[in-house]
């Protein structure tokens, strides 16, 4: 099926994808990252002595704070917080610096379409600049439905206002293992089949009844793909940029 | 979508890991002690990395993840530089770029008794040595060397003092010489503290000097040796035209 995008990409192909790290001076990891016109700037603190009233004392705690390009912080800036939080949350061992905080500061700088993945991105990157411990990596990508029943990667805004239904998708990044029978498993299936968060609006089929597409796993097929080639990008970027001749340490 | 290698595990040393990576499977390795730096953590059978950075190996047997941050994770026998944030009956709260803000008991100095107790202001920097880290308490750090002398640990007059990252200060401390320090000793007469925790602290008889030796060691974190050498040449020559 040939579907006709503004910006002349196939249904499986992603913007342009431009990530740095160490950009902000005073934040103790920061990054950018950019899919295509989508901006997003994440910086983190810490970790820091102390924890928040209502906090577990005896693990991390991570807070999240949402700037949004223009106006003030509202009720959608909340609930992006949330679930920016628990994905990180998910992804950082938090039993190695009990009783801290880290922080982390997302701001908006230009908003063209599957925002809250390109956020999730470059808070990932962030807290690998900042040297926090992580499991593993998450990668994030944006599928759209459109009434058609096309399934579509990483929408623009115009594209996101036309569509059906659309999900953000974060699966764990695909590691380098020395393992013969490949990464670690559980429950038998490698952990990269494994997804981290998956936050859908509009309405989109999943059943078996009626013979129907399910367009739902559909789209997680298909984000998969993406994340792979995703996360390719990712480690390349993460890549030391110390010299090659380091001395040794005495 | 996972790579694997049929070879030994020493392929990934001396590569880039990102968090995520299993870099060593012991479960081929039984009878055998390795031990584990930073930046990685055991998961069952598999060694898995924690930090992006260089895997390295040094014989026999210690792996780490060589990475470099601007905040600290404290460990043992370290040198850092410290500054005072508070005072209490027994010790001094120092904050040492880490998670955890550190204690340095009162009596922790040479000759150190109850009756002369040093009085520190909030904000003094002191170079100490960490003595104790455990994962869920704030690290005890003292100013005497592990035989009870004082040996340059305490507070630092004068000079002035700079952050940088982790991985800088290691450069500066490695062995031999880093060749920034050696190509400004030749001609200048400086005397620098570098803290592990990313603190370097210069003094120097006139505030140009320091001011060109703080501006060489900040700039030399990504420079190959032969460019930083370059770098020192040309900074003294603008300090000779000047003066």
């Amino acid at each position: 099926m040939e579907i006709d995008r503004i910006d002349e990409r196939t249904p499986n192909q992603l913007r342009p994808l431009i990530c740095s790290r160490n950009v902000l001076n005073r934040a103790h990891g920061s990054s950018s990252w950019s899919q295509g016109d989508t901006k997003v700037l994440a910086a983190v603190y810490g970790p820091k002595a102390g924890t928040k009233k209502n906090e577990n004392p005896e693990r991390a705690c991570i807070e999240v704070i949402w700037k949004p390009k223009t106006g003030q912080s509202g009720k959608l800036e909340k609930e992006y917080e949330m679930i920016l939080k628990r994905t990180l949350q998910s992804i950082c061992i938090l039993t190695i610096n009990p009783n801290t905080t880290t922080s982390v500061i997302i701001q908006v700088v230009s908003d063209d379409g599957a925002l809250l993945p390109c956020a999730i991105n470059a808070a990932c990157a962030a807290l690998v600049d900042a040297g926090i411990p992580l499991k593993h990596l998450a990668v994030a990508v944006c599928c759209g439905l459109a009434d058609s029943g096309d399934v579509m990667l990483d929408p623009t805004k115009l594209e996101e206002q036309k569509m059906k239904a659309f999900t953000y998708l974060v699966f764990p990044n695909s590691v380098f293992s020395v393992l013969p029978e490949g990464s670690l498993q559980v429950e038998g299936e490698p952990v990269e089949n494994g997804i981290i968060t998956s936050v859908t609006q509009g309405l989109m089929s999943v059943s078996f009844k009626f013979v129907q597409v399910e367009d739902y796993l559909h789209c997680i097929e298909r984000g998969r793909a993406a994340s792979a080639k995703m996360s390719a990008f990712l480690r390349r970027s993460l890549q030391s940029q110390l010299p090659s001749d380091t001395l040794k340490a005495g | 979508m996972a790579e694997t290698r049929s070879d030994s595990p020493a392929n990934f040393v001396d590569s880039s890991v990102v968090p995520g990576d299993v870099v060593l499977d012991i479960s081929s390795m039984a009878n055998q002690t390795i031990k584990l730096g930073s930046g990685l953590r055991q998961d069952c059978d598999a060694i898995v990395a924690m930090k992006a950075g260089k895997l390295r190996l040094t014989k026999p047997n210690k792996y780490w993840v060589e990475s470099s941050q601007k905040r600290y994770v404290p460990c043992v026998e370290d040198s850092v530089l410290g500054i005072v944030v508070d005072s209490r009956s027994d010790n001094f709260l120092v904050d040492i770029k880490g998670p955890a803000l550190a204690f340095l008991p009162v009596l922790a100095f040479e000759g150190g008794t109850r009756r002369n107790i040093p009085k520190f202001e909030v904000g003094t920097l002191l170079f100490v040595r960490i003595v104790k880290t455990n994962p869920s308490m704030n690290p005890e750090v003292s100013c005497t060397d592990a035989s009870g002398k004082a040996a340059g640990f305490g507070p630092l007059k004068d000079g002035y003092m700079f952050e940088c990252s982790t991985g800088l200060s290691r450069m500066l401390l490695s062995s031999p010489t880093c060749p920034v320090l050696e190509e400004l000793g030749k001609k200048l007469s400086f005397e620098t503290a570098v803290g592990l925790n990313g603190r370097v602290w210069v003094n120097a008889a006139s505030p140009s000097t320091v001011i060109v030796v703080a501006n060489a060691l900040m700039n030399s974190e990504s420079l190959s040796m032969v460019q930083q050498r370059i770098m020192v040449e040309k900074l003294l020559q603008n300090l000779k035209l000047s003066s």
